[in-house]
């Protein structure tokens, strides 16, 4: 079935085909995808992907709202379950939680950062069938942890999601992604930050062979913002991460980290770009990467520094270790400076693990194995210390050792 | 014969290295190899530890009755083998306590002996590190990782002198350090030495043989042994260079 057949068919579940304005956008998106026809050739978004599976998927969509949880816990930290993409509305003091609106998708699909060409965020506009709002307000401190769970066989979650976070706040959010069965779930997470607030964002991936995640999120940093995000991809299925960064006022900083595990015959496919919009602006992106079998990854870096953002820091890293001859990994750092007073830097290093550090370690007693995870773990040591959440640390560190366990 | 090596010749990338060399090591006995860059020192040091980037062409090597090549890297570690490196290998993010923690009960595991527990290995590491001049806030650092060459060489003695080996290879322990540190590296050598264990050390200079007294010292040249004999070998080098024994 085609895209345009699909969506004509599934009309009556996806949000807003009743308005006039939203539309009119989406036949946009349709003709783009019946002119374009996913060329890969121009298109970074579907470079190394099988296509197959997201444009002839069957649509299928339950509503499950009455499921999610919040609670209300002591510490000031809320856990969520959202199924399905959805999560119930909740309101107090310090955060609301609302089911998106037709306002918000407005805003989310003027965003000018996300390539327009970019087929899987237009499917989620297109297909969108899920979503929420989390406002923190001001100078709040809070942790959220999200559970994103997905129920039923075929389904596919096309979901939009809005975190704003007010001036002065201060949000800890811990989404997990550990979906067992044969689904697809494509997310946009769009974050505001207001002026001197700040969000600390982990994402644990680790879902089946059978589901597939497209993730990707776009932040927006206003003055004195700092939102840093911290990947972790254990899934055994096929996962991209695009995650895009605007720092729109002076003194703003992202920071975008990622590592990926990947073993038999899985992808990711990984992105990350800033946009330096404003001075004395910082950025970091750093992508991790351990694949082993026949496993292949993409990870394409970029920093883009308006001729206005003076003062710029951006730095950009690349490191990959491939654990056997058949896994590939290519990364692609780019850099694009208008202003002239900038420290920036980009650099991207992929090899087999070091021989003469196996051998060193082995000439000291270690098996081969021994030798080999440990080495596996300095590799991600600097980025696994520097955890400051104990839960995470403690969640991270298992899957790691079940990682390393099938390594041999 | 605690090491025995017998005709041994060895090549790497097509390049023949080791050419028909033999050597006898008893136990309790410090042998000393001198030899020209490029003769094959270190690729001799590198065979009996195990790299597995040569070509074994001929020959063969007994060690403590084993048939070394039925040994891999790590078994020949467990069976009292060390090699202190040329280069010690730089590894960020692996810290050395639990490192060397880990090597010293992988060893004891292979001879049936109790493994140390953590607050006994920290005991031992202190007190080792504090003969050879070892700040303790190095051993919080990863392995070889911003040391200096002093201190990486200064590392390999304290790994050796925890692993207590009964064949310790010092390939060209000496090169980089100052006279202070050869002193301090030299001491813990010799605190080391007893009438059990063996030591096979390679150099250029007679002035490492100054401090550790080799009963037997042997010239390569081309990958083969030339002359065997004893100190006053060193000083003939030391005199006349190697030309003489190419």
């Amino acid at each position: 079935m085609n895209i345009q057949d699909n969506y004509q068919k599934n009309k009556k579940n996806i949000f807003f085909s009743d308005n006039k304005d939203i539309q009119s956008h989406r036949d946009k998106l349709i003709n783009i995808f019946e002119t374009d026809r996913f060329d890969r050739k121009n298109n970074e978004s579907l470079k190394n992907i099988n296509l197959k599976k997201f444009i002839d998927f069957k649509y299928k969509y339950l509503v499950s709202a009455e499921t999610s949880v919040i609670n209300n816990n002591q510490d000031n930290s809320y856990s969520i379950v959202s199924v399905n993409g959805q999560c119930s509305s909740f309101k107090d003091d310090k955060i609301e939680i609302t089911k998106i609106l037709d306002k918000d998708y407005n805003d989310f699909s003027k965003n000018n950062t996300i390539e327009k060409n970019d087929h899987f965020v237009n499917l989620n506009s297109l297909f969108l069938n899920s979503g929420f709002k989390i406002v923190i307000k001001k100078n709040n401190n809070i942790k959220i942890k999200i559970s994103n769970i997905v129920t039923d066989d075929n389904l596919t979650i096309f979901q939009k999601n809005n975190y704003i976070c007010e001036e002065g706040s201060s949000l800890n959010l811990i989404e997990e992604y550990e979906n067992k069965n044969n689904s697809t779930s494509n997310i946009l997470n769009v974050i505001n930050l207001e002026n001197n607030s700040q969000l600390n964002h982990f994402l644990i991936q680790d879902n089946s062979s059978n589901h597939n995640l497209i993730i990707t999120s776009h932040s927006s940093c206003k003055k004195d913002s700092n939102y840093t995000q911290k990947v972790y991809n254990f899934s055994e299925g096929y996962v991209r991460n695009f995650h895009y960064s605007e720092l729109i006022e002076a003194n703003s900083e992202a920071d975008l980290q990622g590592i990926f595990f990947l073993k038999d015959n899985n992808t990711s496919n990984n992105k990350t770009f800033v946009k330096h919009l404003a001075e004395d602006c910082k950025s970091n992106q750093v992508y991790k990467g351990i694949l082993n079998d026949r496993s292949k990854a993409t990870y394409f870096s970029n920093t883009h520094v308006d001729q206005v953002a003076q003062k710029t820091e951006g730095y950009q890293l690349s490191k990959g270790i491939l654990l056997s001859d058949n896994a590939s990994y290519f990364s692609k750092p780019e850099l694009k400076i208008y202003a002239d007073d900038v420290k920036c830097s980009h650099g991207s290093t992929i090899g087999p693990i070091d021989e003469n550090a196996i051998f060193y370690l082995r000439s000291r007693g270690m098996s081969k194995i021994a030798a080999t995870k440990i080495l596996i773990s300095s590799f991600i040591n600097e980025e696994l210390s520097s955890i400051d959440n104990e839960q995470m640390s403690e969640i991270i560190q298992k899957k790691l050792v079940r990682y390393l366990s099938k390594v041999k | 014969m605690f090491l025995e090596i017998k005709d041994l010749s060895v090549k790497i990338e097509n390049k023949n290295i080791l050419n028909g060399l033999n050597l006898n090591i008893n136990k309790g006995e410090v042998h000393a190899i001198m030899g020209p860059n490029g003769c094959g020192k270190s690729t001799l040091a590198n065979v009996l530890a195990g790299k597995e980037d040569y070509e074994i062409l001929n020959g063969k090597i007994n060690f403590k009755d084993n048939d070394l090549f039925d040994l891999n890297i790590e078994e020949r570690a467990q069976e009292g083998m060390f090699l202190a490196f040329q280069y010690p290998v730089e590894i960020p993010g692996v810290n050395i306590t639990p490192f060397l923690h880990s090597a010293i009960n992988s060893k004891r595991k292979r001879i049936n002996e109790e493994e140390i527990d953590n607050l006994s290995f920290a005991k031992l590491l202190k007190s080792k590190a504090s003969d050879l001049g070892i700040n303790i806030d190095m051993l919080k650092r990863s392995v070889n990782t911003g040391f200096s060459g002093g201190e990486k060489k200064r590392y390999e003695i304290l790994q050796m002198s925890i692993l207590n080996p009964d064949l310790a290879i010092l390939d060209e322990t000496d090169s980089g350090l100052d006279i202070d540190a050869l002193k301090i590296v030299t001491e813990g050598v010799n605190k080391l030495k007893t009438k059990n264990n063996s030591f096979l050390i390679i150099t250029h200079y007679q002035k490492l043989l100054d401090y550790i007294k080799p009963d037997h010292v042997h010239v390569m040249v081309n990958g083969s042994i030339v002359k065997s004999g004893g100190s006053e070998i060193a000083a003939e080098i030391e005199k006349d260079g190697f030309q003489k024994f190419q």
